[in-house]
């Protein structure tokens, strides 16, 4: 959503039903898409309760973020930022006047640092009335076309406090403003997705003393950034002009992600980024850690965050959740290392029509729920808060795909039944790729299935070990696990996980390292 | 932007008005998709000054609308004459039943229609009277009498008796649900929860990408351009309604309400050594102040500017407080081109050119009144 009309376009004629689903799911009869992510079982342990917002607030979330107390900030559309207490279930206004605020960082009740589009601000209330009396502006180093898809993703803070946010690009969809701020280059001009003023396509760093350094090019439409507890930066990025399918990289200092038109504001590149050779720019290029593969699991993810709340969100503790716009949906990130690169697989973790759409902005709460913030901000999506919220009981799923010297080893939440995990045709495998080009999107390419040959269950039924006839870098392999049940016949959650292969693991390297917690 | 108000009608009706007019109100209603009203009533007081806003923001671009307003208890009667009426008369059946109307307005323009409220309390019901419009593109307008709770109110459209959902389908959604009293001009337009002095950052048409629009009252606002760090566009009657901006993808300006009386396409005005050279601005930020006011902080160089604007005592026009730290004299190019006189309380005006040492610029104030008297 928040990327361009025509990946909305392009994403609604790929995926027709989503909101059809959504609707039919709101009047209580929602079959599954074809195609689309299956509705998770309706005994799934994991409950969603809508948050009342004010009648005459349009509650298009842009930001969310908690005080330790278990009080909620939000920032919303129309340059709100409220807080809102559960136990009184009351908001109350903090600041107003910001320009469409994508993210907050919060210092305490009294402080809070929000993304806004023309900059970073750090906005206090200082006479202890409740409400916020300085803005500081603590970024701006920075253009603006007047373009509308120009947003500013974030920021988020590291331990050493550390800002970072992300420049969307601007869409051929709209203009570029006769008044603008910042340098104006024509060589970034060019493409459906553009970067005519400096740093748009840019992840940005602000340090703790005040510097904005520009930190990785390459980006496209980057509406989620979180950091992990080692400080590792992840940005997910949406499918269009230069991206085959939407994706989650692993961002380093320095380094180029992809989507051209940014490289105008790279020091090294003196000529028109667009026309540098594909072969070039993609050994320029860094991969996605983590393929979303478009139209079949999601369309537009948007930001995650990782569950540390130490158990209280159930048993998938260290693992990434995302949210989608396009889909009732929120996606699970199972990262490893392999070669010292991060990848991983991503399946679904919830598909209700209940949760809604426009799954924009995320956040763990003290007590370990999720909390969502949801947009539409006309586009296809919803508005309004829900709480996600664990009841203890364990669902039957995959907790962790991790690639072998030869295939991939399975872990489940719960014992499966022995018989059926043992038949290879439990396990069904495609693997394909997407092309890295200019032209917007990618069919699936090279697509077809791996055959199964050896699968060895553990005695406790935790474990399947799958050796694959081939093992392929630069792949994504679909698993689809066909009737698997758990030692009382109740069927997984979710059936199919997509695990994208950079990295091969290789004889006599360190064995399967479990996702990181 | 907004043609100019003023109709026989508007002269008639203040002709029967109470001596003594109450507050003034502005009123923002819509022609929304669906066709419907953004707004299906408001209240006002009898004999008080009302200004409408009136937009086509319905998304089909074939459908010009228009807003009427009749004596209490004549919608049907009106609208089915209306059947009757050519497009010469615009759409407009020749009865007295109608008491204040706009012409049609077509897809993204809006007209203001000012009027006194009638001194009768009553249920006034307003309508489109494009020929089949009325039939369920309806509201009314309570004059000084509290409307009956919305779900049952016979006056408004049945689809919109309930609040929809805040902002849904690209309407302002949530207004049916309306407080008492008149509507302030902020409903729907800028952030929820605003209070005068606002502040609103947004798009504005030939202004920067990094606007900060200012109320200083309701009426009286202008235009703070963090991207330069410099005022660009002041005016009367109103402030911004952000609807076009935010509505849809947020390609659109927001609407500035009222009567530009300056607006700057001139440089940065300050230099600080170089005469020729235009100083690099760095917008700091800015905190509310006596109330609420922004005092914009930035630097020109090494100098560093606060920057207060407080609306002019005793007329139209704005007071632009500084206080300026800074080694060297500074100069200040006014814009006379860009509608306003300008005077200093300090300094040494030549011309278009304030000049200023350090110690003047330490505390002095800039008065900006409009250039041409306001209506």
């Amino acid at each position: 959503m928040r990327t361009c009309t025509l990946s909305l376009i392009l994403g609604l004629a790929v995926v027709a039903t989503p909101a059809a689903v959504s609707a039919q799911g709101r009047q209580g009869a929602p079959p599954p898409a074809p195609g689309a992510v299956a509705q998770t079982p309706a005994n799934y342990p994991y409950t969603i309760e809508k948050i009342p917002t004010p009648d005459s607030l349009s509650a298009e979330v842009g930001g969310i973020g908690f005080l330790p107390d278990g009080r909620v900030v939000a920032a919303f559309h129309h340059g709100e930022v409220m807080i809102y207490d559960p136990a009184k279930k009351d908001w109350k206004v903090f600041a107003t006047g910001l320009h469409d605020p994508l993210g907050l960082v919060v210092i305490s009740a009294s402080e809070m640092i929000v993304g806004q589009r023309p900059e970073v601000t750090r906005i206090k209330d200082t006479d202890g009335d409740g409400k916020a009396d300085t803005f500081e502006t603590l970024s701006d180093q920075f253009g603006m076309s007047g373009n509308y898809s120009e947003f500013l993703h974030g920021p988020i803070m590291d331990a050493e406090g550390n800002l970072f946010y992300s420049l969307n690009t601007a869409s051929n969809n709209g203009p570029v403003r006769k008044i603008i701020r910042g340098t104006y280059s024509p060589r970034g001009r060019i493409g459906r997705m553009f970067s005519a003023v400096d740093y748009r396509g840019w992840v940005m760093k602000i340090t703790p003393d005040g510097k904005t350094i520009p930190y990785a090019g390459g980006f496209r439409s980057p509406n989620g950034l979180v950091l992990d507890k080692d400080g590792d930066l992840f940005v997910t990025d949406n499918q269009g002009d230069w991206l085959g399918s939407s994706k989650l990289y692993k961002v380093d200092q320095g380094k180029f992600y992809g989507h051209t038109p940014s490289l105008a504001w790279d020091p090294a590149i003196n000529t028109t980024p667009t026309t540098i050779p594909i072969p070039i720019l993609d050994k320029m290029r860094q991969r996605e850690i983590v393929f979303f593969p478009h139209g079949i699991l999601a369309n537009s993810p948007t930001m995650p965050q990782i569950d540390y709340t130490g158990g209280k969100f159930g048993p998938f503790g260290g693992q990434m959740f995302v949210g989608e716009m396009n889909h009732p949906l929120i996606m699970r990130v199972m990262l490893e290392e392999v070669n010292h690169e991060f990848q991983g697989a991503v399946a679904p973790f919830l598909s209700q029509p209940n949760l809604r759409l426009g799954s924009n902005r995320l956040a763990f709460a003290p007590d370990g729920s999720l909390w969502v913030g949801h947009t539409d901000h006309g586009w296809l999506g919803d508005k309004g808060i829900t709480r996600i919220s664990w009841n203890g009981q364990t669902p039957l799923d995959v907790s962790a795909m991790n690639l072998t010297t030869h295939g991939f080893d399975l872990t489940f939440t719960k014992p499966v039944n022995a018989e059926v995990a043992a038949k290879l045709a439990t396990y069904q495998f495609r693997k394909y790729s997407y092309e890295y080009h200019l032209d917007y999107g990618s069919d699936r390419m090279d697509q077809g299935p791996v055959a199964v040959t050896k699968v060895v269950v553990s005695p406790d039924g935790l474990h399947a070990s799958l050796t694959l006839a081939e093992l392929q870098p630069k792949f994504v392999y679909q698993l689809d696990l066909v009737s698997l049940t758990g030692t009382d016949g109740a069927p997984l959650v979710n059936s199919t996980i997509y695990y994208t292969i950079n990295q091969l693991r290789q004889p006599g390297a360190a064995p399967t390292i479990a996702p990181r917690r | 932007m907004i043609p100019p108000l003023v109709s026989l009608v508007t002269v008639l009706a203040a002709s029967v008005a109470p001596p003594v007019p109450l507050a003034d109100t502005v009123i923002q209603i819509s022609a929304i998709q669906g066709m419907h009203f953004s707004l299906p009533r408001f209240e006002v007081a009898p004999g008080m000054k009302v200004t409408i806003v009136f937009r086509n923001m319905d998304s089909q671009a074939d459908m010009p609308h228009n807003l009427v307003i009749m004596r209490p208890g004549t919608r049907t009667k009106v609208i089915t004459a209306a059947l009757q009426a050519t497009a010469k008369q615009e759409y407009i059946p020749v009865t007295r039943d109608i008491l204040f109307k706009t012409p049609l307005v077509v897809q993204r323009e809006s007209f203001t229609l000012t009027f006194t409220a009638p001194a009768a309390k009553g249920a006034y019901p307003y309508a489109c009277t494009f020929p089949g419009h009325g039939f369920v593109m309806y509201g009314a307008m309570y004059v000084g009498t509290t409307p009956p709770p919305l779900a049952t109110d016979e006056n408004v459209p049945p689809e919109q008796r309930v609040p929809p959902p805040a902002g849904r389908g690209g309407g302002r959604g949530g207004r049916g649900g309306l407080p008492p009293g008149p509507r302030p001009i902020s409903a729907g337009a800028i952030s929820y929860g605003s209070t005068f002095p606002a502040v609103s950052r947004t798009f504005l048409a030939d202004n920067g990408p990094a606007s900060i629009a200012v109320a200083l009252t309701p009426q009286r606002s202008y235009n703070f351009d963090a991207g330069v760090s410099y005022f660009r566009q002041a005016w009367d009657g109103g402030f911004v309604d952000n609807y076009p901006h935010w509505r849809g993808n947020g390609d659109g300006y927001a609407d500035v309400i009222g009567k530009v009386w300056y607006h700057s396409k001139a440089n940065f005005p300050w230099r600080v050594s170089a005469p020729d050279s235009i100083p690099e601005a760095r917008f700091l930020g800015y905190r509310l102040v006596q109330g609420g006011y922004p005092e914009f902080h930035y630097k020109i160089g090494d100098a560093d500017v606060r920057e207060l604007v407080l609306p002019r005592e005793g007329g139209s026009g704005v007071v632009r407080n500084f206080e300026i730290t800074t080694t060297h004299p500074l100069r200040f190019i006014t814009d006379p081109e860009g509608g306003a006189n300008f005077s200093a309380s300090a300094g040494q005006m030549q011309g278009k050119v304030l000049t200023l040492t350090p110690e003047q610029a330490r505390k002095f104030s800039i008065t900006m009144t409009p250039a041409a008297p306001l209506p």
